[in-house]
């Protein structure tokens, strides 16, 4: 039988992982190139390890987010289990030695019954999106969604009855907190797990089926696939993903707030996964292409907050999202094309023309703005030319069309 | 001789790198009814498309009563006066009968307010002409196939459309709903209106047709008066060979005892009848195909998940395979027991679109390809690779992906898939929905040498002839109940027939 498989070359170019690669040392070179610090230059061993603990924090529990999506579900959780499962660890620790706890020194067998405890805990939360998910029968948006606000509230409950009112928990041990935020540690339990993923995705029998009933659920529980047992595996994984990250960062923050902490967090899981490669259909995505798009989106997010110097946080969302918006459009099938394709040519087109252009114009002036009396102007002059050029390109559009109708 | 209402000249459409149609030219006559005919893949699906507006891009040109136009929207082609009902039809499900007909063309009442009473009086009336009382309040999602055609033949009427393609309209329809069809069909004619009828059905391409095109790999074949022409020149001019009546040989030595079921009912709680099944007795053994006929609604279907423990309630009976009792109550348990079910909607239920074939075929049988935890691949591949050749499915390789494959050639892999996991019993239900008349041919061959293997098979099929092609033994369902049973030599089409209209109200209630 012939193999008329496209060359090597051809598969690798057109690979998201190759792809993602690319942009990645774009987005390198060009932060050397703009930032006026030289940071990647001068202290690149410190701007790797930054980036690298960044994308490792957020890799854990996008790996198991991406599972979820390749096997057509959708976690909106894993923020609020981060929180809780920071919480629970740490409730941990003070019930097994309070001791310990209070004198900056939790003892061994109480660290491990913790973690212990709280992947467990994790494990249990999995268990609960899956039961509710095929028992009762809820949309998985539905129900991580309600566990998302679930669980930070009783995380929020949980912490001053443990704490005496405190509203956070702070971390007992300092050796305790250095090895376990420590990066090297971080990254090699990280790439354990990531190479188990990877292995169970794309060498067992559990991770074919799990991208089968991604791609048709139906056809795969018809194929005698137990489509309940997988759904519960990757909602496990999901959620105890999630918990390690929990963990970390209860070391890694010094405290546990659950108000406030990983808020959010679950959109860049989502978007990582997406702009590694995993439709939200289900049935398409990988273990490295995921893990790419960590890399890719925390090095954008440290790449602009090197060029601009200001808060990364503040920009982090906007980032997230423009990426995710780029990345999909130029991922989608037949989409994404600069050239031959009508964006703005008819009246959503037009009408969108003066949103952007206001956006530019104030990002120019968040980004760039020093304070100088001329930044407004300019930020009025930048988002005018934005507005100029898309209207050109709006006219071209149409000239073309019209032309193709005659 | 009248000036061509349609006039195709030298189209030609590329999708990627296959080539759908070259250079196709022919004129379709003012009120003539022209059939299309093709093995899947010839392209006729493609031209209809074009004809109707849905792909705009392509080359050559197209005249309408003389005219050239080029469409850049079903809107284009509906102005001047050409609709198309799709095999797979286009309407809301939760909108109601009238809402469908008029969707986009609301009536108003001032600028703002929709008139749904005039866009309901208005439908009742196109329906009435089409002899249908369906009240037009009711969801299309609600209906029969059969009755959603006819919402879509009102919807091609209320937009006075001259030109009506019909894309293989009675693939889903039962003999009633075929007949009332046809008549719907042949008062539009009276009226003038020119209709382009694609169909795999030679009976029906000859009984309604007045010229027939022949479309094979994307080029034009030939047009032939249909009067001046047989069903046996369209076929070979199809498939571009002579194709051996379907005489499948001679059928095989009846075996032992595979699977015996007895009195399966199973509830329908919530509808007139009370039951999808009752009482359901049958007997298969070694070797012997068994058919299954009946009309849309008769619980073929819902007798094969049954069986395949696919159906959301259980059942209850008996079912007793290689001398096992079995109540699978999960398709995993059914395949353990050795069944195996082919289904019936390939696209929804049976294939994985983001698989490839070699991915596709291996589905069922993975834990054959494992050494240690993991998958091996070689071995993986030796599967499928088995399962190409011996089922002869024409594919490039193992990786292209599975929808890029023949309806046919998809369906031999979902049974080779199946094969894989070595069944005593084979559930086929419709195999051979929406495959060309080529592979269908195929598919009996495969079917029938399974059989020879000592497999039983059970299939259901909508198209009698197929059903006395290939069975051994039929048994005819009607609204849940098993209301004949016969051997090969004695069925006819007309017992069959009135075996499968029985009703269950005529029945004492039990």
């Amino acid at each position: 039988m012939s193999n008329e498989s496209p060359s090597l070359m051809g598969r690798l170019w057109s690979s998201v992982e190759f792809k993602l690669i690319l942009s990645w040392l774009l987005v390198v070179i060009a932060t050397m190139a703009l930032d006026t610090n030289h940071t990647y230059w001068y202290a690149s061993a410190d701007s790797a390890q930054l980036i690298l603990r960044q994308t490792v924090l957020l890799g854990f529990f996008a790996l198991g987010s991406a599972i979820i999506i390749i096997s057509g579900g959708i976690d909106l959780s894993s923020g609020s289990v981060i929180a809780m499962s920071a919480t629970v660890f740490g409730s941990l620790m003070i019930v097994l030695d309070p001791e310990g706890f209070k004198a900056g020194h939790v003892s061994t067998m109480a660290v491990i019954l913790g973690i212990a405890g709280t992947l467990l805990v994790g494990a249990m939360v999995g268990t609960l999106h899956a039961w509710l998910i095929t028992s009762v029968g809820l949309p998985p948006f539905v129900a991580t969604l309600a566990t998302l606000v679930g669980l930070r509230s009783f995380s929020r409950g949980l912490t001053p009855t443990l704490t005496g009112g405190k509203s956070q928990i702070d971390f007992p041990d300092a050796s305790l907190r250095d090895a376990l935020k420590d990066v090297t540690t971080i990254t090699i339990v990280f790439v354990v797990f990531a190479l188990i993923l990877w292995f169970l995705m794309s060498r067992t029998v559990i991770g074919r089926h799990l991208q089968a009933m991604g791609g048709n659920e139906q056809a795969a529980k018809l194929s005698g696939i137990r489509t309940d047992r997988l759904k519960w595996l990757a909602y496990v994984l999901g959620a105890v993903s999630a918990s390690i990250v929990g963990i970390i960062s209860f070391a890694d923050n010094g405290s546990a707030k659950p108000d406030i902490m990983a808020r959010g967090y679950e959109l860049n899981a989502i978007a990582a996964s997406v702009i590694g490669g995993c439709s939200l259909q289900g049935g398409i995505g990988t273990i490295p292409g995921t893990i790419l798009g960590c890399l890719f989106l925390r090095t954008i997010i440290d790449a602009v907050q090197k060029i601009v110097g200001a808060g990364a946080d503040v920009f982090e969302g906007m980032i997230v999202g423009i990426v995710v918006v780029v990345a999909v459009t130029f991922s989608q099938r037949g989409g994404g094309k600069l050239v031959g394709k009508q964006y703005f040519s008819n009246e959503i087109g037009w009408s969108v023309i003066p949103t952007l252009g206001i956006l530019s114009g104030l990002s120019f002036l968040l980004f760039f703005g020093k304070r100088e009396w001329y930044a407004p102007y300019q930020a009025v002059v930048f988002g005018l030319l934005v507005i100029g050029a898309l209207v050109v390109r709006a006219v071209l559009e149409s000239r073309t069309k019209a032309s193709g109708q005659s | 001789m009248t000036a061509p209402i349609i006039s195709i000249q030298n189209i030609s459409k590329h999708f990627g790198g296959t080539r759908a149609l070259h250079e196709v030219s022919f004129d379709v006559m003012p009120g003539e009814l022209h059939a299309i005919c093709g093995e899947n893949g010839a392209g006729k699906s493609t031209l209809m498309k074009i004809l109707s507006g849905v792909i705009t891009s392509y080359d050559g040109e197209l005249a309408v009563d003389g005219k050239t136009v080029r469409f850049t929207g079903t809107r284009d082609a509906e102005s001047v006066g050409i609709s198309i009902i799709h095999q797979e039809l286009n309407l809301v499900e939760q909108l109601s009968i009238a809402a469908n007909i008029f969707l986009g063309r609301e009536f108003r009442s001032g600028y703002l307010f929709r008139n749904d009473r005039a866009m309901e009086d208005a439908a009742t009336e196109l329906l009435r002409s089409l002899d249908c009382d369906i009240p037009p309040y009711k969801l299309a999602g609600s209906l029969r196939v059969g009755d959603q055609q006819l919402i879509e033949i009102a919807k091609a009427l209320s937009l006075n459309s001259r030109i009506l393609v019909m894309d293989e309209p009675t693939s889903a329809l039962t003999e009633a709903e075929v007949d009332r069809l046809y008549r719907v069909i042949a008062k539009l004619r009276t009226q003038g209106t020119t209709i382009l009828y694609i169909s795999h059905k030679m009976d029906e391409v000859f009984n309604l047709s007045d010229r027939i095109t022949v479309l094979r790999d994307g080029q034009f074949i030939g047009t032939r008066n249909t009067k001046e022409t047989n069903a046996a020149e369209i076929t070979k001019l199809m498939v571009g060979r002579d194709i051996e009546s379907l005489d499948l040989g001679p059928r095989n030595a009846r075996g032992q005892k595979i699977l015996e079921v007895k009195n399966l009912s199973l509830a329908w709680p919530g509808h007139a009848r009370g039951y999808r099944l009752k009482d359901v007795s049958l007997e298969l053994h070694r070797g012997e195909v068994l058919g299954i006929a009946g009309l849309m609604g008769a619980g073929r279907t819902e007798l094969l998940e049954c069986l395949f423990g696919a159906s959301a309630l259980a059942p209850t009976g008996e079912i007793i395979l290689d001398g096992q009792s079995i109540a699978p109550r999960h398709p995993s348990e059914a395949k353990k027991a050795g069944l195996a079910l082919v289904t019936e909607d390939r696209k929804r239920l049976g294939i994985f679109n983001t698989m490839n074939v070699g991915r596709n075929i291996t589905m069922c049988s993975l834990k054959d390809a494992v050494r240690g935890p993991m998958l091996n691949q070689r071995s993986e591949r030796e599967l499928s690779e088995s399962m190409v050749s011996k089922l002869r499915i024409k594919t490039a390789g193992l990786t292209p992906p599975i929808g890029s494959l023949s309806g046919g050639n998809q369906q031999k892999c979902i049974v080779g898939r199946w094969l894989l996991t070595h069944p005593k019993v084979l559930l086929l239900d419709d195999p051979t929905r929406g495959v060309d008349v080529g592979a269908k041919a195929e598919l009996y061959r495969v079917i029938r040498s399974l059989c020879s293997e000592g497999l039983g098979v059970i299939v259901t099929s909508s198209e009698l002839p197929e059903l006395l092609t290939l069975s051994d033994r039929i048994m005819v369902l009607s609204e849940g109940r098993k209301t004949a049973e016969f051997a090969i030599a004695d069925a006819t089409q007309e017992k069959i027939m009135e075996a499968a209209t029985q009703s269950w109200q005529s029945y004492p209630s039990a």
